[in-house]
């Protein structure tokens, strides 16, 4: 190397040592990693988080990792070495996330998961988590209460996440629970894995409904795919409001814009809501908290709550998606 | 006091994506916390190691006027055969002394196999290296997520993970690698060949450049090179996916442009693909310590490596002048 380039990596190690050496009070800084902000639900938490921790007096810094477990923690370890005051993990899934709370852990910064929690391991996170599997018993017994009042057997399909993430698991186990008082009206014929993914959903669903043009009773475990169940029904001749013959019952999860239209259209009878403005607000306590030497629960539960057409207009002030579409 | 003349002489020089690199983290110091930390430098070189793995192969690949784009979908393919021969849940080998070997090797073979497929393909078949590698990448991408379902496998032996997770390991496998490829192109009288029809496939033909082998050659270190790099990805996220590394693939031919390798063959060195990858580790690094948003970031990253381009065309220009 030339004597230039030695000046100029001389000059470069100087200032790293001054920009080191800063000192003084600073604000609170806390890493927000989202795995992704491709759906409605990501970004009203997303924008929560951030209105939660500047009222709060902290600033946020953030990360997307576009759906990658190894960027995602690339970004965590970037939190780690500025050493910020605490981190927000929203994670691809159960597993990989370990890897990152033990990074966390090891550098002594209070890490918490919003809206998925890890799998089992020695690794210490808290977790502010909607109680999956609760609300969507409750969602489904309500539309399978609605729909047994008819005559007849109803056929029944289920559109599941991605099953590496709990979530997904626990609105699939809530769903199967649910419709096991209802085995003699309600036969579940079809259980559709979509990973989250809007064009998979479509196949899916579609498969599903010429292999069983009969199906009539559908849950999707996320809003995100309404729109391809919307596109199958459409395309079958099946999408209908609720009363007029042929209606294909239909309840999902979540609680955002799309599903608030279906409910005030008539085409979605039920949803399951994740209370956004609790799981937010929780989540940012819970990470100035841990900084402060609080000792929580590793699970904060967000019961959530289910909105139907009968109690829309109660509901719908707590719904992040009513608000969303401006009711 | 540095004059215009030097400067010139620098943007001219083999040099320069490693200088402009620096002079973007010298810029960057005063407005980025933890820029400049000890911990944030190794995180730098954490990050940047599976990169400069899989931008070694496809350095190879460039050099001698192919592309690889399947490395992508080999990444993945290799964890997800790693995964099913050696994790707890299932795993072929699972809880054998030999299983992270084992791994390794399967992952390797993957790597291995998928470049030769894509070397028959360009070699003997004739197909055009991108239309080649993006039909493998469809179709090992389709075959990672088959083979599981598109499950995640968990619960992979620690001396396996250790590969990906301790940075004096990555590291040497890093350099083990790089040193290899060296070898291979500047050290050895068959790196000529992959110049040679890098620059002119028929000149080198007729100059009895064994074309079909050297193209085999490029293909398969490049699916070697996946496939280990899949091996860090995997030991360090300790999850074997069928999804992994499927964002990586800009990062890897941007840091080979940026870096100065021909995009039409014929051009490039392997220190030039190591400036490239660091430039993008520390474009991606500081402008996420920044506490931009990310729309922001993505602008920015975008603008920048815009930028990057473009001045490196310029000194093309004037260096071929």
């Amino acid at each position: 190397m030339d004597s230039r380039a030695t000046k100029l990596v001389t000059v470069l190690a100087l200032a790293a040592g001054l920009a080191g050496c800063a000192t003084g009070p600073r604000q609170t800084v806390v890493g927000v990693a989202f795995e992704t902000l491709q759906t409605e639900y990501w970004v009203a938490s997303r924008n929560a988080i951030e209105a939660e921790l500047k009222k709060q007096g902290a600033q946020m810094l953030e990360a997307i990792a576009d759906g990658d477990a190894n960027r995602q923690m690339e970004q965590v370890r970037n939190f780690i070495a500025r050493r910020v005051d605490g981190i927000i993990v929203v994670p691809k899934d159960a597993q990989t996330v370990i890897p990152m709370i033990r990074d966390a852990n090891a550098a002594n910064i209070p890490i918490v998961l919003f809206n998925r929690p890890p799998a089992k391991s020695d690794a210490k996170s808290v977790s502010v988590v909607a109680d999956n599997y609760s609300i969507t018993k409750e969602t489904v017994t309500y539309l399978a209460q609605q729909a047994t009042k008819l005559p007849g057997k109803r056929k029944a399909a289920i559109l599941m996440g991605d099953l590496a993430d709990m979530n997904a698991i626990s609105r699939r186990d809530g769903f199967e629970d649910a419709l096991k008082p209802f085995s003699g009206r309600i036969e579940i014929v079809s259980r559709i894995p979509t990973e989250w993914n809007q064009e998979k959903a479509l196949a899916g669903i579609t498969n599903a409904l010429q292999a069983h043009p009969d199906i009539d009773f559908i849950f999707t475990s996320s809003d995100l795919l309404l729109p391809s169940i919307v596109s199958a029904l459409k395309n079958a001749g099946k999408y209908h409001k609720t009363g007029e013959p042929g209606h294909v019952w239909l309840a999902a999860f979540d609680g955002d814009a799309t599903a608030y239209r279906m409910l005030k259209e008539g085409y979605l009878d039920a949803d399951g809501v994740q209370d956004v403005g609790f799981d937010t607000a929780e989540t940012v306590r819970a990470v100035l908290a841990l900084k402060a030497g609080t000792t929580l629960p590793a699970i904060i539960v967000d019961k959530g709550f289910v909105i139907t057409r009968d109690n829309m207009a109660q509901m719908a002030p707590r719904m992040w998606g009513a608000n969303l579409s401006g009711k | 006091m540095i004059r215009f003349t030097s400067l010139a002489r620098l943007a001219l020089s083999e040099y320069f994506v490693l200088a402009l690199t620096l002079v973007w983290l010298l810029a960057m110091l005063p407005f980025v916390p933890g820029l400049g930390t000890p911990e944030n430098l190794k995180n730098i070189v954490s990050s940047a190691l599976p990169l400069l793995i899989l931008a070694v192969g496809q350095t190879i690949v460039m050099i001698s006027g192919g592309i690889d784009l399947s490395v992508t979908a080999v990444i993945a393919w290799a964890s997800i055969t790693g995964g099913l021969t050696i994790s707890a849940d299932g795993g072929l080998l699972a809880g054998h002394a030999l299983a992270p070997a084992a791994g390794v090797i399967a992952m390797l073979a993957c790597g291995l196999f998928a470049g030769l497929l894509n070397g028959l393909a360009v070699a003997v078949f004739r197909i055009p290296a991108f239309l080649a590698t993006l039909t493998s990448m469809t179709f090992f991408g389709g075959l990672a997520i088959w083979m599981t379902k598109s499950k995640n496998l968990h619960r992979l032996p620690e001396a396996f993970n250790a590969i990906g997770r301790e940075m004096p390991l990555s590291a040497l496998v890093t350099v083990l690698v790089a040193v290899l490829a060296w070898w291979l192109l500047r050290g050895s009288n068959a790196g000529r060949w992959f110049y040679a029809l890098g620059a002119n496939p028929r000149a080198a033909l007729v100059s009895g450049v064994p074309v079909k082998a050297v193209t085999f050659a490029a293909y398969a270190a490049s699916g070697l090179c996946a496939a280990l790099a899949s091996v860090l990805y995997t030991g360090r996220l300790e999850t074997a996916s069928p999804v992994m590394g499927q964002r990586v693939l800009l990062d890897v031919i941007g840091a080979v442009v940026i870096g100065g390798v021909s995009l039409t063959g014929g051009r490039g060195e392997l220190h030039w693909t190591a400036f490239g990858v660091f430039f993008m580790t520390v474009i991606d690094n500081s402008l996420n310590l920044l506490g931009l948003s990310n729309f922001g970031i993505l602008m920015a990253k975008g603008l920048v490596i815009l930028a990057a381009a473009l001045v490196d065309s310029w000194r093309n220009r004037y260096a071929a002048a």
